[in-house]
């Protein structure tokens, strides 16, 4: 079994490369892009299901929810407060601090999981990043057998990388 | 105008954005030292004074029945109003893919985070007793103090505790990315500070994937929260019986305020930022004059919301809120209201001009106005209303103390200085969006200079 490698080919555009992934989806290899820009083609073109962090912020907001009714009717039928003819938990009003938690679990569900899903914080370099890719050039980063590097070099350049470097995997 | 034409670059690239932004956070010069001494001394001022008012009591101030809210509550609510329109422009116009939001979205996110910071403060420097101030948050305890979660102010602690928290979320996770492309190019302490912040962020397919969908997430949250903080801030008042405050409009007329005076306050801080740091490239006159236009909207709906209000006190036959409001027009504190009119609703009319529009020194102007009205507009309704409440014996009217005004000076001067620290420090223009909308700014600067020219 011969070693892999890495080929790192540098474009200017996204629609180059965009083409490009979908040739190496064909041909079954693994592959990484990087992007300065959030680009909902390139996800479109790797990924056929949204990320997970929908369900992380449905579950927040629920517990948001859940957590602001238990605090407020909790609260009034422990320590009652008595208010001329208005019921010890009143729930119209204990829905705007139920609406604020939601929001607020919601959203630190959010940050909490887009962080852990994208493996951050990590301060090791990803294999085959290179810092203009977080300026100006798009990188896709094909790890293959060093035996197949030469087919996959020429389908870097024909989608039309610019630069195309090999690096040991 | 064909001067300026020469020197911007009408067809940027990805590269030119960067070298742009990068270049605002060359080390600054003696004039922004100065500056930032200048505004250091004046929150210092700001600082003593309010040490004094924590030694000698609540005394310091004019603070006195029956009017005992005035100025602290007034620059409370005022900024936490300021704070509003930068989640606008950053959540609400995300969703709605509105162009021109890319490159001022950032500062105006930016002018959130502190607004809201300052305006915290004031609750805080309202007690007799601060160091209590925990005392304010709601949460059952052994000390007997039974938290009403009926009370418009318990609902104002969750409201604003999690829109600080959500605006600095949503900041934050915008900056990520700017900041990894900041941390390539720094060096020394800045790269370490960056390379923390940043969290490791490279761009990957993996990573944006999750940023993407957090991103539009957040702000669909942070949308209806907008909506949601002022309208709470205002059920402060229009929950009590006091006449002036007692009314249903209050909500959405509380919320126009607050998107009025914040889009004026981002246009008051864009107009010197983008001179003095030479970015006309990328903020250009269409931006001004989208701002300018969203302005003038919330000052139309502000105006028939004082018209509103003075109709229904008008038809609703009742003596003492007709009483409060020709005490708001003609009373000692009337010329408050005519100068809330003129700044308000009057002056920025000149917004229909599309040449002020996009005129950065008339803008400048018209925004100073919009901010002096909007101040004294939350004064004439929390210090005026309680001023003239429903015993004629029991009016009095507040007279500002030194201790007051120096901490309202020390207040603007706490915000400045944290904006003039980032906007030297951090990326306070989104690179990342600003490329990936390129096509708008290559058209906003053809529509801003060019054609001008």
């Amino acid at each position: 079994m011969s070693a892999e490698v890495e080929l790192v080919g540098a474009f200017a555009d996204e629609e180059r490369l965009v083409h490009c992934i979908g040739q190496l989806q064909a041909a079954h290899t693994q592959f990484r892009v990087f992007s300065p820009i959030p680009s909902e083609h390139i996800n479109k073109a790797i990924y056929k299901r949204s990320s997970f962090v929908r369900w992380f912020v449905l579950l927040g907001g629920i517990t948001g929810i859940v957590s602001a009714f238990v605090l407020t009717i909790g609260t009034s039928l422990e320590w009652n407060l008595v208010t001329g003819g208005k019921p010890i938990a009143s729930i119209p009003p204990y829905m705007i601090i139920a609406f604020e938690l939601m929001v607020l679990f919601g959203g630190i569900s959010a940050l909490t999981s887009w962080v852990l899903l994208a493996n951050l914080p990590s301060f090791e370099p990803l294999s085959g990043y290179r810092s203009r890719f977080a300026s100006d050039e798009f990188g896709l980063v094909v790890r293959c057998a060093e035996g197949e590097a030469e087919r996959f070099e020429s389908m870097l350049r024909e989608a039309g990388a610019q630069e195309i470097t090999r690096e040991a995997a | 105008m064909a001067a300026a034409v020469k020197d911007i670059n009408l067809d940027p690239t990805f590269a030119d954005i960067d070298r742009s932004v990068r270049a605002i956070l060359n080390p600054p010069g003696i004039a922004y030292w100065l500056w930032i001494a200048f505004l250091v001394a004046l929150t210092l001022l700001g600082a003593g004074l309010w040490t004094n008012q924590i030694y000698n009591g609540l005394q310091v101030t004019g603070l006195g029945d029956p009017v005992m809210w005035a100025v602290y509550i007034t620059n409370f609510v005022f900024w936490v109003g300021i704070a509003h329109s930068g989640t606008l422009i950053s959540a609400i116009l995300y969703l709605f893919r509105t162009r021109w939001r890319t490159a001022v979205y950032r500062a105006a996110e930016t002018m959130t985070i502190f607004a809201v910071a300052t305006a915290g403060l004031f609750p805080v420097i309202h007690l007799g007793r601060p160091w209590f101030f925990y005392w304010l948050a709601p949460y059952p305890n052994e000390r007997y103090l039974q938290p009403d979660f009926r009370s418009p102010l318990t609902w104002d602690f969750f409201a604003i505790s999690t829109y600080l928290t959500i605006s600095a979320l949503f900041w934050f996770t915008g900056l990520v990315p700017d900041v990894a492309n900041v941390r390539e190019v720094a060096t020394g302490w800045r790269k370490r500070m960056y390379t923390i912040l940043a969290l490791g962020w490279q761009g990957s397919d993996r990573q944006w994937r999750h940023f993407s969908m957090a991103y539009l997430l957040l702000a669909g949250l942070a949308t209806p929260l907008v909506l949601s903080v002022h309208s709470v801030v205002s059920w402060d008042f229009a929950m009590a019986q006091l006449p002036g405050w007692h009314s249903t409009i209050f909500a959405p007329y509380f919320v126009a305020g607050a998107i009025f005076s914040g889009v004026a306050l981002v246009l008051t801080l864009l107009i010197p930022m983008r001179w003095i740091m030479g970015i006309e490239d990328l903020i250009t006159p269409w931006h001004l004059d989208n701002l300018a236009k969203v302005v003038l909207l919330t000052s139309l709906i502000i105006s028939y919301s004082y018209a509103v209000e003075s109709f229904v006190t008008w038809y609703s036959h009742d003596p003492i809120e007709q009483m409060t409001f020709h005490m708001r027009y003609f009373g000692p504190w009337g010329w408050m209201f005519w100068v809330m009119v003129a700044c308000n609703c009057v002056i920025p009319l000149a917004l229909f001009s599309p040449r002020i529009r996009t005129s950065p020194v008339p803008l400048f102007i018209v925004t100073i106005f919009v901010n002096i009205g909007m101040w004294f507009e939350r004064f004439v309704i929390i210090a005026g209303s309680l001023a003239t409440n429903f015993e004629p014996s029991q009016w009095r009217f507040w007279h500002p103390s030194f201790t007051e005004m120096g901490i309202t000076v020390g207040a603007f001067a706490w915000f400045l200085l944290l904006f003039s620290l980032f906007a030297r420090y951090m990326p306070v223009i989104s690179m990342t969006e600003l490329k990936e909308g390129i096509v708008w700014l290559k058209q906003a600067l053809r529509q801003g200079y060019a054609d001008a020219a």
